[in-house]
């Protein structure tokens, strides 16, 4: 088993035992199981899932880097939320509102604000995909 | 002959003033407790960050890795962030701030270097709202203790004001929490980052403690343990795109600590004038009591005259 703690900078989200995680590296999903050589990697903005016993979980990560060692994986984040937390409802029109507002930034040529959307509209989408919801 | 009903109105009056002002001194030393756990609870992630930007320099000059954050541009506009309350009754918490930002701001102006003001808190939006400031953004009524949600939103604005060229440097000013009767409004240059030193994240932490009754504050360094990562650690990345993701952590974190800071120096501003305020009262209560007693034998001594000369005249 691995050790898992994901820590926000006013928080820790997560610290439990996990069987298996999978993390939204930023070169595509990385699968962890025990026993894994020490490893550095960047995180995207996107789901992190954990395997504590039988079932699944996802965590909305913002963010960050992962770092594992020693059957202990510390993921540091800008903002972490567990999926069954969210709602999925509210997840989902969160989620429309950003799409929308990308689109209507990259109409125009405000830069500041296109990169401040699509960022948004990242995290969004996150959310909706750790509450379940198909994007 | 002073009115003795006027008199006891305005003990009366003063007296409320003071339950109302030791109220809120009480409520400023309580959520400065709160405020000071919320600090501790920031420590973990500090750490690992600090640890892993140690590492990262080991493998890469951040001086040559050309990430965005690190280019040095020659400043034509500058973005000032300000902290600032929402709320006042707490001395001169806000004025100094302000002051102080405005003052950076002339100095700016008079190189010819353009400002731009992102603002925290409605005092530095009412006060900068009403005069002819370029502001880029403005956030009111956040939450009394920061928390990372909120800081990671203003980093992420200016962020992208610094990425897109809008402005060439990002400077913070905001209140450093020196101690509870003490705190400096500074000025902290946020963006470009400075390739040395960011491994080393200033490690002072806060702690409200009481003696004799009486709270008193102390600073602590902080020493973060850096141990050397193994030597077959795998990048699953290039340390720089590894770098590069960490940045926005690092950024949020600078933030909340200046956020923090401020919000502690707020309350303990609003502790300080608070407890003046109602030793005050209290001196205020001590006078008018003072002056209605003598009102009042003045004006016993008056009838007793009065009674005596009457009986004497018959």
């Amino acid at each position: 088993t691995l050790t898992v703690r994901v820590i926000t900078p006013d928080k820790v989200v997560w610290d439990e035992e996990v069987q298996e995680l999978i993390l939204p590296s930023t070169t595509g999903q990385l699968g962890i199981l025990s026993n894994h050589a020490p490893l550095l990697t960047a995180l995207e903005i996107g789901v992190m899932r954990v395997r504590p016993g039988k079932d699944w979980q996802n965590i909305a990560v913002m963010g960050g880097f992962a770092e594992v060692e020693n059957n202990e994986v510390k993921v540091l984040v800008n903002g972490a939320e567990l999926g069954t937390t969210i709602d999925a409802e509210s997840a989902r029109q969160a989620y429309t509102a950003a799409q929308g507002a990308l689109e209507e930034a990259n109409r125009g040529e405000d830069k500041p604000n296109q990169l401040k959307a699509s960022n948004n509209y990242k995290k969004a989408r996150a959310r909706l995909q750790a509450a379940g919801g198909a994007v | 002959m002073p009115n003795l009903k006027a008199i006891r109105d305005r003990i009366q009056s003063v007296k409320n003033t003071k339950k109302i002002t030791e109220a809120m001194r009480l409520v400023a030393a309580a959520k400065v407790r709160r405020a000071q756990e919320q600090v501790l609870s920031t420590r973990p992630f500090a750490d690992a960050l600090a640890q892993v930007l140690y590492n990262l320099q080991n493998r890469l000059s951040f001086a040559e890795t050309e990430l965005p954050l690190f280019e040095q541009r020659e400043p034509k506009a500058v973005a000032l962030l300000v902290v600032t309350g929402d709320r006042g009754l707490c001395g001169g918490y806000n004025v100094n701030a302000i002051k102080r930002a405005e003052q950076r701001a002339k100095e700016l102006k008079n190189q010819g270097i353009a400002v731009k003001l992102v603002l925290v808190g409605s005092k530095a939006k009412q006060y900068f709202g009403r005069r002819d400031y370029d502001v880029a953004a403005s956030y009111a009524n956040l939450e009394q203790i920061p928390n990372a949600s909120e800081a990671a939103q203003i980093a992420d604005s200016l962020v992208a004001l610094f990425v897109s060229e809008t402005v060439d440097r990002v400077e913070l000013i905001y209140t450093r929490f020196v101690s509870l009767i003490s705190s400096q409004p500074v000025v902290q240059t946020l963006f470009p980052l400075s390739p040395q030193g960011l491994e080393a994240p200033d490690d002072e932490i806060f702690r409200l403690i009481t003696r004799g009754g009486k709270f008193q504050v102390e600073r602590e360094k902080v020493e973060a343990p850096v141990e050397s990562f193994p030597q077959d650690m795998i990048f699953e990345q290039d340390p720089v795109q590894i770098l590069e993701a960490l940045l926005p952590l690092y950024n949020t974190n600078q933030l909340l600590r200046a956020l923090q800071e401020s919000a502690a120096s707020e309350l303990a501003a609003r502790m300080t004038a608070m407890s003046n305020a109602s030793d005050n009262a209290g001196q205020l209560i001590g006078t008018l009591t003072l002056s209605y007693n003598k009102a009042r034998q003045a004006a016993i001594t008056q009838e007793l005259l009065e009674v005596v000369a009457g009986a004497n005249s018959l």
